[in-house]
């Protein structure tokens, strides 16, 4: 009788709570910030160029996205944890090294190596998180060394641009399959996988631990694993990247990976991803992606100098973190 | 059999011994309280036994079993769940994710079910009558009483055996003490042991069946709690018999007013304030959790900007930031609430938390003088009796120790109207005796100060007059005779007074 009187209470209590939306909207504040931006430069994309909303240009656009976006997966994964990864940039430029190289030594022998490619990125990943834990180092300038390590053992394996891939290899860049092409099934399978991990207890500690190390200690998560799962993670999506830069450019490519490093950073951040740990997730960084992709779109539309991509670029990112903070504070002070 | 049986349990960190050859003895069925000061290494036999520190010498067993946990994890084996201190809950992370962080309802594909996990919250409320706390809302937005809930929710969510508290309602309002205070009851009741911590014996007396007291590391008394007087208690955690834990009252009051503060009001938190704060006088502020008070102290120490026609010493101040309340003897200080993360540097030292708001004055050419530092640090160490080497960090001190720290900082900044917001939480009450001597010292030196404390029994004995806040107004104004806990209660819930 109480239990029920008291529960019945409690809905009660639930429905006055006025005011809920309020915190709703105060945590996805960066979310709807960089939504709000993506359809303004859609907006502009399309008063400037026709066809923008068509499938071939979305075949198009995941195609040239699709490399930073299976970057800053791995990124956003590391953000989560409160964590940086600079070392996707190296690990990228040894993948399209080790593909260029030796795709061509024996025919058939493509997968194996992709397989040994990711297996590599996921190793060198274990070893940033080793290292991050055990050592107890700063996460920027562990991965900051790998990243060192891992571009200039990228240019031993292959010291200029070059070396040819398998015209089959190429081929699944512009493979499509029932009018969509292989990187926008890949962006699906992307979705499909977020939809999965972000509620998996791994992806949850992985976000209590950038949030607060200390709670995940207390209960009884181990710290060593998280982060060797979260680096590994990044690893693996770096490796992914790699393959797939081969795929649409051809050829190895020893010093490609350092252009992915920091929009790796930017994307997952103007998406709403927390430098700071716990907050965020793919979703976000995906939007992110499509922005600097579009401002990528537009400079070229326009014709004006490749230059002012990074000058448009990072005013973007700038604005992102503005309108998140503000938005953020006043939304606060309505609440607090 | 004993639930818990703990025999020569001993703990060093470094060169200090936080347990030495302690002994403990629990039985089914009882709330058995743990008593002693800061530093007298309750926490770490709690840690132990939750598993998250190992001793180093020593035997336990819990129901006659050998209890040897490395982890949390192990620890919870054995039934044992713990509600710390410090709170380490997610801040980004909802209500219920952090009550069932780690044991979560997955489905057949290891996700999360989310609704089983609300169901389960939900059923979890209503089966501990908790307060009100919304399940879906981010830690983060939470305040310190409503975070004490969660973490009793997470505890209590592991259907623990053995519960432990570690000043538990030190955090929590008024009706959220009396609620623990029952449920810790029920939980006994029910045949599970609880283990309470706590500074006010009031609560003991209410709930413990035994008392154990801890003194510098070792068992120093076990009691049968109704055998036993406060007096006998506190000297035990001493170590001396505590004379006097309210100092003698002086009237040390002027006319000359200090602090004036008219039509203060802040969005829909604080309306229409106005109080004058006298040259020598504590002013005692009650309230209930979210009355206002804490606005009150924000708005004036420059946190939060409210609109209000100030006056500081007969001069008009514009109070926007922290900032502009620092003005040397002029200005306006504040112990803040929470130590921890508001008062102090936890990862630097004594000397660096002391100056760091009167930094400014220590300076020559933008550069630190370091003789003139010591001196005032060692002064300040010694007037406070901060017994504390200047260059350990402050992590480590004991929680009365921190706050005297927090004390230093105030005063070091100069300022002569002080404002205090529940400068007692969470310590013992050998620093607490300190603590109200110092501040009637100051007052009688000719400081003002504004005093807040979650605590009617201070107010009553310290303040020399009592607002009471309500519904972000001056509710009452309490003086002398009338200043009683039951007469503030009734101002504070809103029943008319006298």
């Amino acid at each position: 009788m109480t239990l029920r009187s008291s529960a019945s209470k409690l809905w009660i209590g639930l429905g006055r709570m006025d005011g809920e939306w309020r915190y709703m909207l105060a945590d996805r504040v960066s979310f709807i910030v960089a939504c709000v931006m993506l359809l303004f430069l859609l907006v502009t994309y399309r008063a400037i160029r026709k066809n923008v909303f068509s499938l071939e240009e979305l075949n198009l656009d995941t195609a040239a996205a699709m490399t930073l976006l299976l970057a800053a997966t791995g990124q956003t994964i590391v953000l989560l944890s409160g964590g940086i990864d600079l070392s996707v940039g190296g690990m990228i430029s040894l993948g399209t090294a080790l593909a260029a190289t030796r795709f061509g030594d024996r025919p058939g022998t493509e997968a194996v190596w992709a397989i040994l490619i990711v297996l590599i990125g996921l190793a060198a990943g274990i070893i940033n998180g080793l290292i991050i834990t055990f050592l107890r180092l700063q996460p920027f300038l562990v991965t900051l060394a790998t990243w060192s390590i891992l571009s200039g053992i990228a240019l031993i394996v292959l010291p200029t641009d070059g070396g040819t891939l398998p015209a089959g290899w190429i081929a699944f860049g512009t493979a499509s399959l029932v009018g969509l092409s292989s990187s926008v099934w890949l962006l699906l399978a992307l979705l499909l996988f977020w939809g999965w991990f972000r509620k998996t207890r791994l992806a949850i500690t992985i976000r209590a631990t950038g949030s607060m190390e200390n709670a995940v200690r207390l209960s009884g998560g181990s710290l060593i694993l998280v982060k060797m799962a979260t680096y590994g993670l990044s690893g693996i999506f770096a490796s992914l990247a790699a393959l797939y830069l081969s795929i649409q450019t051809g050829t190895g490519l020893p010093t490609a990976g350092n252009d992915y490093i920091l929009p790796s950073v930017a994307a997952a951040v103007i998406g709403g991803v927390s430098l700071f740990g716990g907050r965020g997730g793919l979703v976000g960084t995906i939007i992110g992606v499509a922005i600097l992709t579009i401002v990528g779109n537009l400079v070229f539309v326009l014709s004006v100098s490749s230059y002012w991509q990074p000058i448009v670029s990072g005013v973007i990112l700038l604005l992102a973190v503005l309108a998140t903070s503000l938005t953020e504070k006043s939304v606060r002070r309505g609440i607090v | 059999m004993d639930s818990i049986h703990a025999s020569g349990v001993s703990k060093r960190y470094g060169g200090i011994k936080a347990l030495c050859d302690a002994s403990f003895q629990a039985r089914w069925g009882e709330v058995h309280a743990l008593l002693g000061e800061n530093g007298a290494g309750k926490s770490t036999f709690i840690e132990i036994l939750a598993g998250v520190i190992r001793p180093d010498a020593g035997t336990i067993s819990i129901n006659g079993e050998r209890f040897r946990a490395s982890s949390p994890r192990e620890a919870r084996s054995f039934g044992i769940s713990a509600c710390f201190q410090d709170l380490p809950l997610i801040p980004d992370m909802t209500v219920e994710e952090n009550i069932w962080f780690r044991h979560e309802p997955l489905s057949r594909f290891r996700t999360v079910r989310s609704s089983s996990m609300r169901k389960a919250t939900l059923d979890l409320f209503a089966e501990y009558q908790f307060p009100p706390l919304v399940p879906g809302r981010e830690v983060r937005h939470l305040s310190l009483s409503e975070r004490q809930l969660v973490e009793i929710g997470k505890a209590l969510a592991l259907k623990p055996s053995i519960l432990i508290f570690d000043e538990a309602t030190s955090a929590l309002g008024r009706s959220e003490t009396a609620w623990l205070l029952a449920l810790a009851k029920n939980l006994a009741e029910s045949g599970r042991l609880v283990i309470f911590i706590s500074h006010r014996l009031d609560e003991i007396r209410r709930i413990a069946n035994r008392v154990t007291v801890f003194r510098n590391g070792s068992t120093v008394s076990v009691y049968d709690v109704p055998d036993v007087d406060d007096k006998t208690i506190i000297s035990d955690m001493l170590g001396r018999p505590l004379d006097l834990l309210y100092p003698e009252r002086t009237d040390a009051a002027t006319s000359t007013v200090a602090l004036k503060v008219q039509n203060l009001t802040l969005n829909h938190r604080l309306d229409d304030v106005s109080l004058d704060l006298h040259e020598g006088e504590i002013l005692g502020v009650a309230g209930l959790q979210g009355h206002g008070q804490r606005e009150l102290f924000h708005s004036l120490s420059g946190v939060n900007r409210a609109r209000a026609c100030i006056e500081l010493w007969e001069r008009r101040l514009v109070i926007r930031s922290p900032r502009d309340t620092l003005l040397g003897r002029a200005g306006v200080a504040m112990v803040p609430e929470d130590r921890g993360t508001q008062g102090l540097l936890l990862s630097k030292s004594v000397r660096e938390n002391l100056t760091l708001s009167s930094v400014d004055r220590l300076t020559r050419f933008g550069l630190i003088v370091k003789a003139r530092e010591a001196g005032l640090v060692e002064a300040i160490c010694r007037s406070l009796r901060i017994k504390a080497l200047s260059e350990q960090l402050v992590s480590f001190l004991s929680g009365g120790t921190q706050q005297k720290v927090v004390f230093g900082k105030m005063l070091l900044t100069e300022a002569r109207v002080l404002l205090l917001y529940d400068p007692t939480r969470g310590i013992d009450v050998g620093a607490k005796a300190e603590i109200f001597q110092l501040m009637r010292d100051l007052a009688q030196k000719g400081y003002a100060i504004l005093f807040y404390s979650s605590d009617l029994a201070e107010l009553v004995h310290v303040a020399d007059r009592v607002l009471v806040f309500r519904n972000g107004r001056v509710g009452m104004v309490l003086q002398g005779e009338r200043a009683t806990e039951d007469h503030i209660l009734r101002a504070m819930i809103g029943k008319d007074a006298v």
